[in-house]
């Protein structure tokens, strides 16, 4: 199956992605303005389901890599992602025959498509998430044993470095440093695969889930709550799990900063609810677990999504702030980190989020 | 004794008030040209008093502003310099703005290397040659209305205010806005309410000039202060530097004119007007903020900015004939032409409540003859249209009490589902009037913090403390005062801990007396 993704697309699929990724993932409004002037100039892009891969294509991962706050002010550029896929065919020697995203939650979504649409090179409906979290390690492509280099990233003023570092755990520090080093924000290509192998391990078809959950939250109308059972209906038959609003209140506190490349930090959300407890939320990247008292109500691998009251509407965690009046959702995780090797992946994180 | 008036699209509306006494308050059309509206107005208050009694200070509320940006007019041609090249490449100033107002300001977008990262260090060197020849292209191109932005300027200006100091050596007429005056983090926001505030400067200045001209014509001379969105007020001089923190002051004028005529800080307000009904929340009486980031006529912004929902119901909005369908067109102020019982022929809200019976308002005989279906048909309709905005707006499930506030409350029934009380307080016509009336000073401190040597929690009291303490100096009254904001940037100059916190607070003026010190 193949489709395209045209202009006027963009904006559900930033809507829809920024709901998926769960607080982390970049701003997707500048992403999505990236990539509307990258479709206005290239023209559409081409999307294929992962079943209309071949098994023998050569599929490279990119997206970009750093803390997300600081992307508020070290504003993205039009050709950086068609640059660095260009860097890494160079480097590797082949030109890809397929791109696919790192990561479905917010601005990761969005940056292939302006490769995708630059180069004509047909994007994969699907990630390696199905939402955001802060580390390569974590993508499916890792999970399954794919090695991510050779890699190629690619700073703000188009400096290119090449890595060879095909053990994840050590990649990963290496990556962060480079995007850290140059600003706090880089792009890069890694995981060069193969189609067998990338069907094997994608997060399917989370490039259309999100066009239509984006669909939803810019038509509808309603708040958080009025708006539960219909965003319950998008996810069912989906990989991902049930859908279900878990609380609503007052962000009363909140505080990040930026440790080793990420933006760390908690928010105290007082309940809605006269009486009830306040609810903390940690925060690395994304909304990592929901404590009220001693009770964890949402922990990873669930997905925490924290939205905007009145509209529903998700909220990044650097967007988030004293004052505001958010609703939480919790989704049911794809099975990829319900698994043994994903929950194993994602055990440091898990214990952050416990802790 | 004051003077509030408040400059709606459709009605300004004036009162005259000593201490908390309203001891006159009008209602007049807003003018094409606005003055005439307002010179109306202080005629009315000059009538009913027969002689206006010194005053110590007008406070005016205006969507001047905010309509020429919506309308596209009184729009100034800007150059919008960004410094922050490499980055940002293909997405010049202005990218993303609806096309008509990008016209509107012109084409003059220029980007020059430079800015800083969030570490501090440099994004890139800045280029001498460059910047020559942009500002060269700018001198050439007889642009004077200048917004300059900067990577990280909240957290190091420096680039912006050289940039600034050099285009004034060249330019010695250039009004220049700086984005870290008007913004906060959010390179793009900032910039585009940079580009607007500039876009507006020359209106700002024939507005305060013909403002200060009316006031002088009904020998007033006491200062002119206008409202900002967050209430508090500004002084005729940085009104024509921030014409821009003007913006959504209407609305914030009406909730805390509904909270100081209703004595309730809690509270849902709903401003019915000719051809809207706004829906905002009071807690603790101040108005509830948006979450989002706020489009001002299509641009986004990082403005705070009161969370309003308007809905197309006014006492001008035009009912269909079953009464079904009602708004969002209204014959706006030709009402008291085109109303059924003004003698015209379209039927709209206003003749459908008199039409009830639940008002007197002109001829009732007019509509004596109205199908009653489409009487009861309409009155649902309305109802059903303010219970379920209210229901979305209001804060929980608990009952709030409901204020009615300006010349629409007619409309709205007796009683609403989700309110514990429908409040529609006297002079409550003329609510945003004296919202602007009421003096609310504002305080605002800034320190630099390291979590590692002091506790986040101390850290923020000792900012709030030095907030509060500017607010007291500044008038305000001590038990008054309220934290409204609080915004921490970290500043990690190589150094990973340091926190830049910035708070501010309002609270009320402690008495008129101090008013002349905060100018």
């Amino acid at each position: 199956m193949t489709n395209q993704i045209t202009l006027d697309m963009l904006d559900d699929i930033a809507a829809g992605a920024a709901f998926l990724a769960t607080g982390g993932g970049g701003d997707p409004y500048l992403a999505c303005l990236c990539a509307k002037e990258g479709l206005k100039a290239y023209g559409p892009a081409t999307v294929i389901a992962p079943d209309a891969l071949a098994d023998d294509a050569f599929v490279i991962a990119i997206g970009g890599v750093g803390a997300p706050t600081t992307s508020l002010e070290l504003l993205p550029s039009v050709d950086e992602a068609a640059r660095v896929v260009e860097a890494y065919a160079e480097h590797v020697g082949r030109r890809p025959d397929a791109l696919v995203s790192f990561e479905i939650g917010g601005a990761n979504s969005l940056i292939p498509m302006v490769a995708a649409a630059a180069l004509d090179i047909p994007l994969v409906d699907g990630d390696g998430m199905g939402r955001a979290l802060p580390e390569a390690t974590m993508m499916t492509y890792a999970i399954a044993g794919i090695a991510p280099t050779p890699a190629v990233g690619l700073d703000y003023a188009g400096n290119v470095e090449r890595f060879d570092v095909p053990d994840v755990q050590a990649y990963e520090p290496v990556i962060r440093r480079f995007a850290m080093e140059r600003g706090g924000m880089a792009v890069s290509a890694e995981f060069g695969m193969s189609g067998a192998e990338l069907k094997a391990c994608i997060v399917p078809e989370t490039v259309s889930l999100s066009q239509r959950l984006g669909a939803y939250l810019r038509s509808g109308e309603g708040n958080a709550e009025d708006r539960e059972l219909s965003l319950a209906k998008l996810f069912e038959g989906s990989i991902y799990g049930q859908l279900e609003l878990i609380a609503s209140g007052l962000v009363t506190d909140y505080t990040s900063t930026v440790v080793g490349g990420y933006d760390v930090g908690q928010a105290v959300i007082e309940s809605s609810v006269a009486g009830e407890l306040p609810m903390k939320v940690s925060v690395k990247n994304e909304y990592l677990s929901v404590r009220q008292g001693e009770a964890l109500i949402a922990c990873l691998p669930d997905l925490i999504t924290i939205v905007d009251f009145e509209t529903g509407w998700p909220i990044n965690a650097e967007r988030l702030r004293f004052g505001m009046r958010v609703g939480i959702f919790r989704i049911g995780s794809p099975e990829h980190y319900t698994s043994p090797e994903g929950l194993a992946c994602l055990k440091d994180l898990i214990a952050v989020a416990q802790s | 004794m004051r003077i509030g008036i408040d400059v709606g699209g459709t009605h300004t509306d004036a009162v005259l008030v000593d201490g908390t006494r309203i001891v006159a308050s009008c209602k007049e059309l807003t003018s094409a040209d606005v003055l005439s509206g307002v010179k109306a107005a202080l005629h009315n208050l000059q009538e009913q008093v027969g002689i206006l009694p010194p005053v110590d200070a007008v406070m005016l509320g205006t969507t001047q502003f905010t309509n020429a940006v919506v309308e596209r007019r009184e729009l100034a041609e800007v150059a919008a310099i960004r410094i922050g090249l490499p980055s940002g490449r293909g997405l010049p100033p202005g990218t993303g703005w609806p096309e008509d107002i990008r016209e509107a300001l012109g084409e003059g977008a220029y980007a020059l290397p430079g800015g800083f990262l969030y570490d501090g260090r440099p994004l890139a060197p800045e280029d001498n040659a460059e910047t020559e020849r942009c500002i060269a292209d700018i001198a050439a191109k007889g642009l004077a209305n200048i917004a300059i932005s900067s990577a990280f300027s909240p957290a190091n200006a420096e680039p912006e205010l050289r940039l600034a100091e050099r285009i004034l050596e060249a330019i010695p007429e250039a009004r220049i806005t700086l984005s870290h005056q008007v913004g906060r983090l959010g390179l793009l926001e900032r910039e585009n309410a940079a580009m607007l505030n500039a876009s507006l400067k020359p209106f700002a200045v024939r507005v305060v000039e013909a403002f200060e001209g009316a006031l002088q014509e009904f020998g007033i001379t006491s200062p002119l202060f206008i409202s900002q969105n967050d209430g508090t007020l500004m002084d005729a001089k940085f009104v024509r530097d921030f014409p821009a923190l003007t913006f959504s002051s209407g609305p914030t004028n009406s909730l805390r004119g509904a909270a100081r005529l209703t004595g309730i800080d809690d509270a849902i307000v709903v401003d019915i007007g000719g051809t809207t009904s706004d829906i905002g929340v009071l807690r603790g009486g101040f108005p509830r903020e948006s979450n989002r980031a706020v489009d001002v006529g299509g641009v986004r912004t990082n403005f705070r900015m009161p969370d309003i929902m308007a809905i197309g119901l006014g006492g001008g909005s035009i009912v269909s004939e079953d009464g079904r369908t009602i708004g969002p067109q209204s014959v706006g102020h030709r009402l008291v032409t085109e109303a059924l019982v003004f003698g015209g022929s379209t039927l709209t809200a206003t003749d459908i409540v008199v039409a009830a019976g639940m008002a007197d308002v002109g001829d009732a005989s007019k509509v004596a003859q109205l199908a009653e279906v489409t009487v009861t048909n309409a009155l649902a309709t309305m109802r059903a249209m303010l219970e379920d905005n209210i229901r979305l707006m209001k804060p929980d499930k608990q009952p709030l009490p409901v204020v009615l506030v300006g010349g629409g409350a007619i409309l709205a029934p007796k009683d609403l589902s989700g309110a514990s009380q429908l409040l529609s307080p006297e002079n409550s016509g003329v609510a945003n009037a004296i919202g602007a009336s009421i003096a609310l000073v504002g305080g605002e401190a800034e320190i630099f913090a390291d979590f590692r040597k002091e506790a986040r929690e101390v850290a923020l009291e000792r900012a709030k403390d030095q907030a509060r303490g500017v607010a007291v100096s500044a008038g305000g009254a001590q038990g008054t005062i309220r934290v409204t904001e609080i915004e921490e940037t970290p500043i990690p100059y190589m150094d990973n801990g340091v926190t830049r916190i910035r708070v501010k607070v309002v609270g009320d003026l402690a008495s008129l007396s101090t008013l002349e010190v905060q100018a």
